[in-house]
């Protein structure tokens, strides 16, 4: 018997309970709707966070900071490795270099009038915005010239702003840290969604180098940040810096490069999205594998219905093979008509979410096609055993059988 | 044709044997008209299916065509079944939600016969069975006489060289059923073996050999001179 005619007669036996064979295909579509569904989700958000994490670090700029400094979070003052000027010479040593800055991060404390806060301080040059990665949303950002005239200037985060002045306007306000006045020039908020506003907290206050080592004469560079000329390729230079340090330093890993480090945070956070999509999708595999259950259940039920059409068939010729194949095709064709419904709607849903939420939520080709595969392999799993009693049925008896 | 040696079949109920068959002697020549009687239980349909190689005998031998067929695996047995033997049976056994057509075609489905070829001589039989104005109707919606006509159209796909039915004017009325059994003799007369189980004698009568069984013997037989 052809392939055509088998799926010709297995459509035609479906027709005839057409309310049955549906609802037994409505368990695998649900099945491998939530299974896409939890993928393409699983996918999106992991590239989107992976997105926001490593934004922006295609710069020029090689950050490179003390190995005491990853570890343990913030540093208190003079707790880090120091950055001297030694280590300044020898990174700006390297051609391809353009120029050498030195940024500070410590803890302090900020008042206004009666009011006051514990805030990370950030102190660095002018594009110092950049290199933590902050937008100045009010006002304006320190310039190349407050930096050389070692002006009292600060740009204060806008939580911090919140929590000093409330709805008032801090711009040209004057703020105190540690004894010395500071002009509030600009407010500023995180770049959105990067790595530093996870770590760093959001009352932040930053600063000039110049101002810093004023009002902090003990405290050390924090970062140095290496900034690359156009065409010179930014790893390899970065490598060759952070080796000529470590030696310099006699200590192999006084220094990493932060780049990289976030790097490796972005690998790791994808691979955590990976298994946790992973682990729901075996959740939602459950509801799969019911479906597979009401599948053979219904061609149980089927078969002892169709005693008789069996016995039938038999005595006009019907091999147990041609028994057992038109079973199979039965609970096959069900199977992949809710595994293609299924499909269609984990499509749907990522299109959908990707409109709503703006997560680059997709459905990867590979497994739509494997899960079509999967769903005919349920069909003939669980059509196998109904089947195979189908044609084992004594003819003689399903004749009888009434 | 047929040829029966000393067939037993028994059923075992429980740790009882029963037999239903108790050592058949039979042999049908080729277009042989063959009527088998006999009270109910004593064996009949028992027989017609191990003659139909749907059943095997408990003991005995069975050659068909002048080939032993008994010891042949299953699949061998179903395209034997396809080819040579067409059934017809008391209740039609017509596979309900498929129209006549496609009921008579399915032997030929089996066979592996091209669509369209199966479409047109299964046309071609339910023409001869006077059923062609009714080939896209469900069982369910045919008369009786009506269904056993498909059944017989279904019977014949294969052009099959025997003819065995189970009852096949049980469920008519007389005048359905003469027609039914005037059938049957046409298909006698060009040529096929027909074997028909029956209770009434006016349908025995159109057999040349009667048989009748009790018990699962074969206790009589009559035959019938040339003339009726
Ligand atoms: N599967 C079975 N198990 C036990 N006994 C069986 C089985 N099938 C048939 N029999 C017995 O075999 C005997 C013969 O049955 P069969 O159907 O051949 O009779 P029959 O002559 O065709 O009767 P009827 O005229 O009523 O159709 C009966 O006594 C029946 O009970
Ligand atoms: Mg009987």
């Amino acid at each position: 018997m052809s392939l055509d005619e088998m799926i010709r007669m297995a459509f035609a036996s479906l027709a005839a309970n057409k309310t049955r064979a549906f609802l037994t295909m409505v368990g695998i579509w649900i099945g491998v709707a939530s299974i896409l569904a939890i993928v393409a989700i699983g996918n999106g958000g992991k590239a989107m966070v992976i997105g926001a994490i490593s934004s922006g670090s295609e710069r020029n700029v090689i950050q490179i900071v003390p190995r005491e400094l990853v570890a343990p979070g913030l540093p208190q003052p003079g707790q880090v490795l120091s950055i001297d000027d030694s280590d300044l010479a020898i990174a700006a040593s390297f051609s391809g270099v353009e120029a050498v800055n030195e940024t500070f991060y410590g803890t302090a404390v900020v008042e206004s009038g009666d009011k006051s806060d514990n805030v990370t301080l950030f102190a660095g040059p002018s594009d110092l915005n950049d290199l933590a990665r902050f937008l100045v949303v009010r006002g304006r950002m320190f310039t190349a010239e407050d930096v050389l005239s070692h002006r009292n200037v600060a740009v204060i985060s806008q939580s911090l702003a919140n929590k000093l002045f409330g709805s008032g306007n801090p711009l040209g306000a004057v703020i105190t840290l540690s004894g010395v006045p500071l002009e509030v020039v600009g407010v500023a908020q995180p770049e959105q969604a990067s790595l530093y506003s996870f770590v760093m907290g959001s009352d932040n206050l930053y600063i000039p180098d110049t101002t810093c080592e004023d009002i902090f004469p003990n405290w050390t560079a924090s970062e140095m940040d290496v900034v690359v000329k156009p065409g010179v390729d930014v790893s390899s230079l970065a490598n060759r810096i952070v080796l000529a340090l470590n030696i310099h330093a006699g200590d192999p890993s006084a220094f990493v490069d932060s780049s990289g480090l976030l790097a490796s945070v972005s690998a790791l956070v994808g691979k955590v999205t990976t298994i946790l999509t992973a682990v729901i999708g075996a959740v939602a595999g459950i509801a799969l594998v019911v479906g597979g259950v009401g599948v053979m259940n219904i061609m149980l039920v089927s078969v002892t219905e169709r005693t008789q059409e069996i016995g039938i068939r038999v005595s006009l010729g019907a091999k147990k093979r041609d028994i057992i194949t038109q079973f199979l095709v039965e609970s096959m064709t069900i199977t992949s008509l809710g595994g293609l419904a299924g499909i269609a709607t984990g499509i749907a849903v990522s299109v959908g979410l990707r409109a709503l939420t703006g997560i680059p939520a997709s459905v990867p080709w590979p497994v739509g096609a494997l899960s079509f595969v999967f769903s005919a392999v349920i069909g003939v799993i669980c059509g196998l055993y109904p089947a195979v009693k189908a044609a084992n049925l004594n003819p003689i008896d399903a004749l009888r059988y009434e | 044709m047929i040829r029966l040696v000393g067939v037993t079949k028994s059923y075992r109920v429980g740790d009882q044997v029963i037999p239903v068959l108790k050592g058949i002697d039979l042999e049908v020549g080729r277009g042989e008209f063959v009527t088998i009687m006999g009270p109910s239980g004593s064996g009949k349909s028992t027989l017609m299916h191990i003659v139909g190689l749907l059943d095997r005998p408990t003991s005995g031998d069975y050659e068909l065509n002048g080939q032993p067929v008994l010891h042949l695996p299953s699949n061998h047995l179903a395209r034997l079944r396809n080819q040579n033997i067409g059934f017809v049976f008391q209740n039609f056994h017509l596979i309900p939600r498929m129209s006549a057509l496609r009921n008579v075609e399915l032997p030929m489905v089996y066979a592996g016969v091209p669509r369209a070829r199966r479409r047109d001589r299964a046309m071609e039989l339910l023409e001869k069975v006077g059923m062609a104005n009714r080939a896209h109707h469900l069982p369910n919606e045919l008369s009786g006489g009506q269904r056993q006509r498909v059944a017989i159209a279904r019977a014949l796909a294969n052009d099959p060289a025997v003819l065995l039915a189970d009852e096949p004017t049980g469920a008519l009325d007389q005048q359905t059923g003469a027609e039914i059994l005037r059938l049957l003799q046409d298909l006698n007369a060009s040529g096929r073996t027909v074997m028909v189980i029956t209770h009434d004698p006016h349908v025995a009568r159109a057999g040349r050999r009667i048989l009748h069984m009790v018990d699962g013997e074969i206790v009589r037989e009559e035959v019938r001179d040339e003339s009726r």
